[in-house]
């Protein structure tokens, strides 16, 4: 309920921005250079466009809510360069053609000069389009698709999540040494699903193992009882899926109900915490990716816990997960940017997020992060994590397994793969 | 043979799940002549009034609420599939009182109804219980696995096959042996007779709104547990159910039945050797089935058709 | 409609003039009321498409709940063609309105000979399959990330070429087509073969006995309808510069018969131009109001069907006490029962 009282106060506050006539009325596109005559109390607007419907609805809503605490944050301290930060949210209903739209919409007509936050990949590179159009620069917080820094990648759009291929470098070695080399495919049929079971393909046969089947799961699958029994009459040592969304939580459910989890290994991709949080553990089978958790033993960490619960008293989830996470430190580090570039110059903020680099203590992980400026894709610390049987703290879900630093789990296609504009083809603006 | 046979024993199970999807769309669309595209938000609610009875966390049901808490899993679990059916056969109920200006007019005016009727519920749902994923307890003695000819099957699959042929075959004692399922059998093929037999027409379409979205809910309970459960997923509900009836043919239980298990049959086998098409299957055998036989595999010709 | 016999043989009604002139204005305005540009792009284009599914709907009483598939195949036909084969606005739309006209044409072989639930359901199950082929065939229509930099191309009209790029620019064209579109949709419902698609909607099999080709006209109407949603869907490609999966998924196929329905496409020619304009604006004012706005658009469309099924139109028509459509497609089918005994 807060977290919406908060988006209609920031509505109520927008709405008296534009009717006090500060901000020109939008008509037509934006030209080269333009710079918003903006006095110094003129507060910073930014375009929060997590999904608040759809598939992602969920996490949407976690993501939203590690961009409100930062942002309250920063305005706790007296703003971003003396300037009050507000915010506007528009559902974009997990769907990329809304998601385009609503992009259009917080640019063109509320004139935001940030825009955060995403968790499906179709949306994202939908935002991230319109949002190169115009020069806006766009944090894409929590979508995995390897395809977001390479294939798709962009000036304006920086990508704050781990992907697809990173948590399979930080697998794939371990699980041959550990399990076995015959290996069986589980993959999502759509991109995410191919991207992230290739990248994993490539890394098995790279370290001797050998892929004996792989089972393709339409989008939008139930009933995965046929599939499984294919699985159990190849009976492989370990089992990759690359499977994603509800197709995900159906699967884990009717793993946990056969047990197959014990019987083989399984690796899986990331799991995020707005979707296990609240579940039985047999849920968690097998080994999985994390970016963050919230019992990691690192300092500021509990705090961090802490100034969650002060801020989200009544969230049914009681502790931050990777997504909120996520959506905190992408937002963090843009305000941080603003500040060091001294301006809301979308070129200056570019630059100074191109070189970000920050210290392993101010992310809470075991190892610095850095920005890779030619696929903007943030760099840091994998974890796998499984189940956590046996303790008595049911928000005590994960056991955390063991870390990769940036290096180990580079995703080393994606600098090939994406071609980016250039700083010049990118309109400027500042507000 | 010895590899394909578990396929075909899971897809039969599957079918038979299928067909208890499919079973609330057919009663209503039979005897109300409504597509009833509410039909899956109405197989959501039922898990989520499951939810409630086998876990009611409410503070003013005070001393009781802790007694019943307190019952053993599987008494809940019991009680659960006897009040959230008939708890969604009464919200069935209400949207029949609204649907009640429709009646007369063109067939799409229903359609409608419960194409809004979905989206309210779907919200409604969101905003009480939350947008997350949930779960559905189940006793132990129907959970877990079983080792059958060298493979893992699930035991709860097979109880809820079990549970799904139940409901079919009371369904089917309900409309041949009993003097309302003549009357819904009448009503079925000509609603006109029934009005002129003197059989109130009105309680006949509350009856058979509350039995079939009763019904909805009730597969919504049995099919939780395998699907997992979240506001949204009653979408994986309502396109089956509209396809196997089309299968089946308009107004015939035998016909969702059969449309039923022929489905499970496509998906299961094609999950097992071409897995990508497992999804398109159910399309594929609809549109090849509809083009030789123009009403289904068992279909009268229905009023909605003129 | 309210169509006053004179109105209804007129190239340009009063009421399509109206709707002209403030499409026409709109970039003046739209700005000042709190709406933005690009928003209108979207209404202009839907209007293409609602017009175009009420000829099925509306006219010819058949309801079609699959008919996204035929919206997006033109979006994926368009920025294929420009994508693959070579830049050009106007090869680009041919293509799309082609390809989104034989895949209805195909489909309708399946569903004239259908009335109905059997029809409706049957569509839902082809719309379903070609949602399916665009998520499931990446190497040509990008899987469930769609395809992505459609180009926009200029506006080439022979000595000069201007850019469409700026929104402003590109919602002029748009409004263009719809222009042309409204008017040959209008004349083509009070043509002779929109008379025969009326009395289809009233009584197939008078209509039948009579002595049309009722598959014929079912067939012709279907095709005709799935090739302006085509058109529709290219010039929705170029505003999103994109082409998505999802327009052609069973709920965005069930948005485009509710816009028409709350509009009052059942009883006038305007019902979906309006319609559309209604969900467009309140999605975008409600979805930034609360993020249950589904919610409350629902209970409303819920109690319109309930009391006033009609719809904005209808309740319009009874507020000025007009007559509606039905007294003139009583009248068309008489006309058309003694055209058929001459």
């Amino acid at each position: 309920m807060p977290r919406m009282k908060l988006t209609r106060r920031s509505l109520l506050k927008g709405a008296g921005l534009l009717s006090a006539g500060t901000a020109v009325t939008f008509m037509g596109p934006w030209r080269h250079n333009r710079v918003y005559a903006a006095a110094s109390d003129k507060p910073i607007l930014i375009g929060l466009t997590s999904d608040a419907s759809g598939q992602y609805a969920n996490s949407g809503a976690s993501d939203r809510r590690g961009m409100l605490m930062a942002i309250a944050e920063f305005n706790d301290r007296g703003g971003v360069l003396g300037r009050m930060v507000e915010t506007l949210h528009v559902d974009t209903e997990t769907t990329p053609a809304t998601g385009s739209r609503a992009a259009e919409r917080l640019i063109s007509r509320n004139e935001c000069a940030f825009l955060i936050g995403a968790v499906s990949s179709g949306v994202a590179n939908a935002i991230s389009q319109v949002a190169q159009k115009y020069g806006t620069v766009y944090l894409n917080t929590n979508s995995s698709s390897p395809t977001e820094s390479g294939k798709n990648c962009h000036r304006v759009k920086f990508v704050w999540d781990g992907n697809g291929t990173n948590f399979a470098q930080a697998a794939v070695k371990n699980a041959i040494n550990a399990y076995g080399t015959k290996w069986m495919l589980m993959t999502n049929d759509y991109v995410w699903g191919h991207n992230t079971s290739a990248a994993t393909r490539t890394l098995v046969e790279q370290y001797g193992g050998e892929i004996t089947d792989e089972i393709l799961v339409p989008q939008g699958t139930r009933d995965f009882s046929a599939m499984l029994l294919k699985v159990q009459q190849g009976s492989p040592q370990v089992v990759a899926a690359a499977v994603g969304g509800d197709d995900q939580k159906a699967m884990r459910q009717q793993v946990a109900e056969l047990g197959l989890g014990e019987s083989m290994a399984w690796i899986n991709n990331q799991q995020d915490w707005p979707d296990v949080y609240g579940l039985p553990l047999e849920n968690l089978f097998g080994v999985f990716g994390t970016t963050w958790y919230w019992k990691l033993d690192l300092p500021g960490v509990a705090e961090f816990v802490q100034r969650y619960q002060a801020a989200y008293p009544d969230t049914r989830m009681r502790v931050p997960g990777n997504v909120f996470y996520n959506g905190y430190m992408a937002t963090r580090e843009l305000l941080s940017a603003v500040e060091r570039a001294g301006s809301t110059n979308n070129r200056k903020v570019i630059q100074e997020l191109e070189g970000l680099k920050v210290s392993a203590q101010d992310r809470m992980q075991h190892h610095d992060a850095w920005m890779n400026p030619a696929t903007h894709q943030m760099q840091q610390t994998i974890y796998l994590a499984t189940a956590n049987s046996g303790t008595g703290d049911a928000d005590d879900m994960f056991r955390m397994l063991s870390q990769s630093s940036p290096e180990e789990i580079r995703d080393t296609g994606a600098d090939a793969a994406c071609m980016m504009e250039s700083l010049d083809e990118t309109p400027s603006y500042e507000m | 043979m010895s590899h394909i046979l578990p396929h075909l024993l899971n897809g039969l199970s599957l079918g038979l799940l299928f067909a208890l999807i499919a079973l609330g769309f057919m009663l209503i669309v039979s005897v109300m002549e409504v597509i009833n595209l509410s039909h899956g938000s109405l197989f959501a609610l039922g898990a989520y009034f499951a939810l409630v009875v086998i876990d009611p966390d409410f503070a003013w049901l005070g001393s009781f609420g802790e007694a019943y808490r307190a019952l053993p899993l599987p008494a809940r679990y019991g009680l659960a599939f006897l009040i959230a059916p008939a708890l969604v056969a009464v919200v069935g109920m209400g949207l029949e009182v609204c649907m009640r200006r429709t009646y007369g007019k063109k067939a799409e005016y229903g359609l409608l109804l419960t194409f809004g009727a979905a989206l309210v519920i779907e919200e409604t749902i969101r905003v009480l219980w939350g947008p997350s994923e949930q779960y559905l307890q189940v006793p132990r003695d129907i959970s877990g696995a079983f080792l059958f000819g060298g493979l893992i099957y699930s035991k709860y699959k097979l109880y809820a096959a079990l549970f799904a042929a139940i409901a079919i075959g009371l369904v089917w004692l309900f409309l041949e042996r009993t003097p309302y399922g003549a009357i819904i059998k009448a009503g079925a093929h000509d609603s006109e007779m029934v009005r002129a037999l003197g059989i109130n027409l009105t309680r006949l379409r509350l009856l058979v709104f509350g039995l079939g979205a009763g019904l909805a809910g009730f597969a919504g309970i049995v099919l939780t547990p395998i699907w997992g459960l979240r506001p949204h997923v009653g979408i994986d509900a309502v396109i089956p159910a509209f396809l196997i009836i089309v299968l089946g043919g308009i107004g015939s239980f035998s016909g969702a039945v059969t449309g039923g298990i022929l489905v499970g049959l496509a998906v299961g086998i094609t999950g097992a050797y071409a897995s990508d098409w497992s999804l398109l299957s159910m399309y594929l055998l609809l549109i090849a089935v509809v083009t030789v036989r123009a009403r289904g595999l068992f279909g009268k010709k229905s009023v909605l058709e003129a | 409609m309210a169509p006053r016999q004179s109105f209804a043989g007129r190239w340009v009604p009063g009421e399509m003039a109206l709707l002209f002139v403030l499409m026409a204005t709109l970039p003046l305005w739209i700005g000042p009321v709190g709406l933005y540009q690009y928003l209108g792009i979207e209404i202009a284009i839907w209007m293409i498409y609602g017009l175009g599914y009420n000829l099925l709907l509306g006219y010819s009483g058949l309801p079609s709940f699959g008919h996204g598939a035929f919206f997006g195949i033109g979006a994926y036909a368009f920025g294929l063609f420009q994508l693959r084969v070579f830049e050009s606005l106007w090869l680009g739309m041919v293509c799309a309105v082609v390809a989104a006209a034989v895949a209805g044409a195909f489909v309708a072989c399946f569903l004239s000979h259908r009335r109905g639930i059997y029809f409706a359901l049957l569509t839902i199950a082809f719309g379903q399959v070609f949602w399916f082929v665009s998520i499931k065939w990446h190497a040509v229509t990008g899987g469930e990330d769609g395809l992505l930099n459609i180009p926009r191309p200029a506006l080439e009209l022979g000595v000069i070429s201007p850019a469409l790029s700026t929104n402003a620019d590109f919602f002029y064209f748009v409004l263009f087509v719809l222009a042309v579109v409204t008017v040959l949709l209008w004349r083509l419902v009070h043509s002779p073969f929109g008379k025969v698609l009326q009395a289809i909607r009233q009584n197939e099999e008078r209509a039948r006995f009579v002595g049309y080709n009722v598959w014929l006209f079912k067939w012709a109407a279907f095709t005709l309808s799935a090739a302006i949603a085509g058109l529709a869907g290219s010039l929705f490609s170029m505003a999103q510069q994109s082409a998505y999966p999802d327009v052609m998924s069973l709920h965005a196929s069930g948005i485009i018969v509710m816009m028409t329905l709350i509009g009052g496409g059942f009883v006038s020619f305007w019902g979906p131009v309006i319609g559309v304009a209604v969900y467009f604006v309140a999605r975008d004012v409600l979805g930034t109001l609360t993020e249950t706005w589904l919610l409350w658009f629902g209970l409303v469309f819920v109690l319109a069907v309930i009391f006033k099924p009609e719809g904005i139109a209808g309740a319009w028509q009874e507020f000025t006490g007009a007559k509606g459509r039905h007294a003139l497609a009583r009248r068309a089918m008489a006309g058309l029962i003694s055209a058929g005994r001459k």
